[in-house]
């Protein structure tokens, strides 16, 4: 059976025209629920740092939890003051990271491998009323395979950890994917990122550390992920010193807000 | 001896055609034709016969073994009273249950304490290899009514030796199950396997439970090893981390890594019983010589290129060629693993190749993947897989050659 | 309506006689990719099969109609839009789920199943039964992929669906997962033993030498 080129170009074209419209329509349609999907994870991974996401956590609850205690900031990272002028809700901090115009080259050869930095990024501050109880600083750098990205939450003198969590991470399962483990992200809490210098000093050593009172700056490595526990030291004191957060927790450290 | 063969021979009329137990054929046949020759010759067309069968050749390895053996259960036990006396605990479960039962204290001088607690160890999971993979065997031979070959008598006193001392039993017992059925008898029984099935076993281990086959506890059968007191790593981990600075900082000299008083897989840290077992196989003929030569010109060539090249975050590009070696399963991967003829090329030349493969790939993987430091395992497996293509390549080579000659 | 046993028979001949990834050893890709959790697993098979219905459905609609020198770009264009159509469902309304499938769904449109039940069935067929051959053959995928998940979750999670019933050792119990059923080569392993036990059972399916 033989067809005219006409014949052929217009069913061509009906049928991309047919199915562009159901392309079309679906994304539309479902573009709202999927911004608000978007939020929602966001929104749980702080709160689940934070130690604030509520036992059933349905949208309304996370919603509303993350409305009552969390403040969302943008943080200038060399300068370490807060940016008023950009609306948090909408601050993309990776795409910033990616254009050449909002980041700058990271030092070369760190050991976290981070490549470039944005100028500002998006912090958190847990709040209750006025007050600043935590902050929540975002990390990221190489494990083994992949780069891992995270949250820090720090206690009100901005030295304490309260939590930390990977949202995004493609570790071996079992090995370095082990930094998921809940028994192991309870080890940091309560151990201490600075160093009686000030210097950061948190790190993942190979085997046991210590209890947090007595031995504050070590936690247990993971066993059989040499790499990724060496990745997450590095990450740690990489986004801890100068050029992460330091200036922003140094000015927090003498008594800003 | 007569009344043993007139005993086989009494039952034989059970397990041939049309007798009662006709089905469990192969059991009998094993148990026969180990203890005498067979009854049966060759009846058709032209044969060469040979005096060295395949179970003599199979015994042959295993006689090789021995040394390797005996240095197993010699060095683990010395390995864990050395660590003991070091500040160490031990372990404290059955092992020591019966060891202190007879009287024996954790003396790392005492040549025959330290046999016995090793062999403690060595043993039981020798016997769990031997009756699970033993059993699977026979079932499949019944199954598909062949006979039941030597062939795992080698694969059975292998994969204990290159597991750690402290492996738990149920895992010895899952990975020659693994072994037998996925490294050999999936592929159709013994001669068509396309992966050394030892290896097979202890891969499948290595990635099932990384935890107790890697890692820096679980070389040594003691308790309370940390990084300040006894470190348990292996030799070869300390030069993946640190190169040879860190090797010599923790003690470890070549002479004690040739020797093979080192921690590591019970079997495979004695280069020294290895060569023992690598004289026999040669002066036996039952291992190529090519594939060895292959292996260690493979080994001289990248660990010296790495030297060459060198780095200044990753000291092991530093080590040579000789501490590799002596390193990890390096010598007894080569003399055992890698000159297995089922899954070894079977070309003289290819075997050079396949060799020549194993050698440059145990180095790179060594010294360049972060995430794995034993490359022998790896290496031999990998080329297992690419044996056939250097035979086809020899193969193609003399096809060529020749037609060559016959156009002048 | 009674259902003709002809109509019958493509709807369950996908499962054991004719499996797309047991026999045809078609799909293996996602097949290794999201069998770690059944979870996952469920909404994969899902989302194949109804897309495997539509696309078939959709093709054998237009079979009479479409050009045979651009009936395989038809039919692509198809199948990519009832992907990317599930696939914005899925993220708005399963969005753990799809995240974790993350590119899995979009593959679908390079699934061989697809393209080839549109391609050699729907493409011969009228409507009503080639949209049962999509489901059949979408179940015949699901029953491959829900045991290997069952499978590798189980004994590499020691959990079902979410559930702890082996308690692992890294949470004070007793169970040491296996790592391998977590990483992929777990699932070709299981998914040959599968095909070993099919063929054994159903000693027709194995190709002749």
């Amino acid at each position: 059976m033989s067809h005219s080129n006409a014949y052929i170009v217009g069913f061509a074209g009906a049928v991309c025209i047919i199915c562009s419209i159901f392309v079309a329509g679906s994304a539309v349609a479902l573009k709202d629920r999927q911004e608000a999907n978007k939020v929602l994870d966001r929104q749980k991974n702080v709160l689940a740092v934070a130690g604030k996401l509520p036992d059933n956590a349905t949208p309304d609850a996370v919603a509303q939890a993350f409305e009552t205690n969390i403040r969302a900031r943008v943080v200038d990272l060399q300068s370490g003051e807060y940016v008023e002028d950009v609306d948090p809700a909408t601050f993309d901090q990776r795409s910033m990271r990616d254009d050449p115009a909002t980041s700058h080259a990271a030092p070369a050869g760190n050991a976290a491998k981070v490549l470039r930095l944005p100028n500002e990024g998006l912090i958190y501050q847990v709040v209750d009323g006025d007050k600043v109880e935590m902050v929540i600083l975002p990390v990221e750098g190489k494990g083994l395979w992949s780069t891992l990205y995270g949250f820090v939450a720090l206690d009100d003198d901005m030295n304490t950890i309260q939590g930390l969590t990977f949202y995004e991470h493609a570790e071996t399962p079992g090995l370095g994917g082990e930094v998921d483990n809940p028994r192991w992200k309870a080890l940091w809490v309560g151990r201490e990122v600075f160093d009686k210098s000030g210097e950061p000093a948190i790190e993942v050593i190979k085997g046991q550390a210590g209890p947090a009172d007595s031995d504050p700056h070590r936690v247990d490595g993971l066993s059989g992920a040499t790499l990724t526990s060496r990745g997450v030291s590095a990450l740690m004191q990489f986004w801890m010193g100068d050029d992460g957060w330091g200036p922003y927790i140094d000015r927090m450290q003498k008594g800003g807000a | 001896m007569r009344w043993l063969r007139d005993l086989l021979d009494k039952q034989a009329p059970m397990f041939e055609k049309g007798g009662k137990l006709e089905k469990l054929h192969p059991v009998w046949e094993a148990q026969d034709t180990i203890l005498f020759t067979p009854g049966f010759v060759t009846k058709a067309g032209a044969h060469i016969r040979d005096a060295l069968d395949q179970k003599r050749m199979m015994i042959t390895v295993v006689v090789a073994l021995g040394p390797a053996m005996l240095m197993a259960m010699y060095n683990t036990g010395y390995q864990a009273h050395k660590a003991i006396a070091a500040g160490a605990s031990p372990v404290g479960d059955w092992h020591d249950a019966i060891y202190t039962a007879l009287g024996m204290g954790y003396d790392p001088q005492n040549i025959l304490a330290c046999f016995l607690y090793g062999a403690l160890f060595f043993l039981p999971v020798y016997a769990v290899t031997m009756a699970v993979g033993g059993i699977i065997e026979v079932v499949f031979a019944v199954i598909r009514h062949d006979p039941v070959t030597e062939g795992f008598l080698v694969t059975g006193a292998l994969f204990p030796l290159i597991l750690p001392p402290l492996i738990p039993l149920w895992q010895v017992a899952l990975g020659i199950a693994f072994a037998v059925i996925l490294g050999k008898e999936v592929f159709g029984g013994v001669g068509y396997n396309i992966f050394n099935p030892a290896l097979t076993g202890r891969a499948f281990l290595f990635f099932a439970y990384p935890a107790q086959i890697s890692g820096d506890k679980v070389w040594i059968a003691a308790k309370g090893l940390s990084a300040d007191g006894v470190s348990g790593a292996t030799a070869l981990a300390h030069a993946s981390e640190g190169g040879l600075g860190q090797l010599t900082s923790h003690g470890f000299d070549w002479m004690h890594a040739f020797l093979g008083l080192v921690p590591g897989s019970m079997g495979e840290t004695s280069a020294l019983a290895a060569l023992l077992g690598a004289g026999i196989l040669l002066l036996t003929r039952v291992a190529s010589w090519q594939t060895m030569v292959g292996v260690t010109l493979g080994t001289v060539l990248m660990a010296s290129t790495l030297n060459g090249i060198g780095s200044e975050t990753n000291a092991f590009f530093d080590v040579p060629f000789w501490w590799h070696m002596v390193l990890g399963g390096w010598a007894f991967g080569m003399v055992f693993m890698a000159t297995d003829p089922v899954s070894s090329a079977y070309t003289a030349k290819g075997k050079l190749l396949y060799g020549l493969g194993i050698g440059i790939l145990v180095v790179l993987i060594r010294v360049v993947n972060p995430a794995y430091p034993e490359g022998m395992m790896l290496a031999i497996l990998f080329m297992n897989m690419f044996a056939p293509l250097a035979d086809h390549f020899v193969l193609q080579g003399n096809i060529r050659r020749r037609a060559k000659r016959r156009v002048a | 309506m009674v259902m003709q046993t002809k109509d019958l028979k493509v709807l369950t001949d996908p499962l054991f006689e004719n499996n797309p990834i047991a026999l045809q050893v078609l799909g293996v890709c996602s097949a290794l990719a999201v069998t770690t959790k059944m979870e996952t697993a469920i909404v994969m098979s899902i989302a194949l099969t109804v897309v495997t219905a539509f696309s078939n459905m959709a093709v054998s609609l237009i079979r009479n109609k479409v050009p045979s020198s651009i009936r395989i770009i038809t039919q692509l264009v198809i199948i990519a839009s009832l992907v990317i159509i599930t696939d914005q469902i899925l993220k708005a309304f399963l969005f753990d789920i799809s995240k974790q499938l993350s590119v899995f769904v979009g593959l679908i449109i390079t699934n061989c199943i697809v393209m080839g039940r549109a391609e050699g069935f729907a493409m011969q067929n009228p409507p009503g039964r080639s949209f049962l051959d999509g489901i059949g053959n979408g179940l015949g995928y699901s029953v491959v992929l829900l045991s290997v998940a069952s499978i590798r979750e189980l004994f590499g999670s020691g959990s079902l669906f979410g559930i702890t019933l082996l308690k692992p050792v890294t949470e004070g119990g007793w169970y040491t997962p296996n790592g391998l059923m977590v990483l992929a080569p777990g699932a070709f392993f299981i998914i040959g033993l599968g095909i070993w036990a099919l063929r054994t059972w159903k000693p027709e399916q194995v190709e002749e030498d």
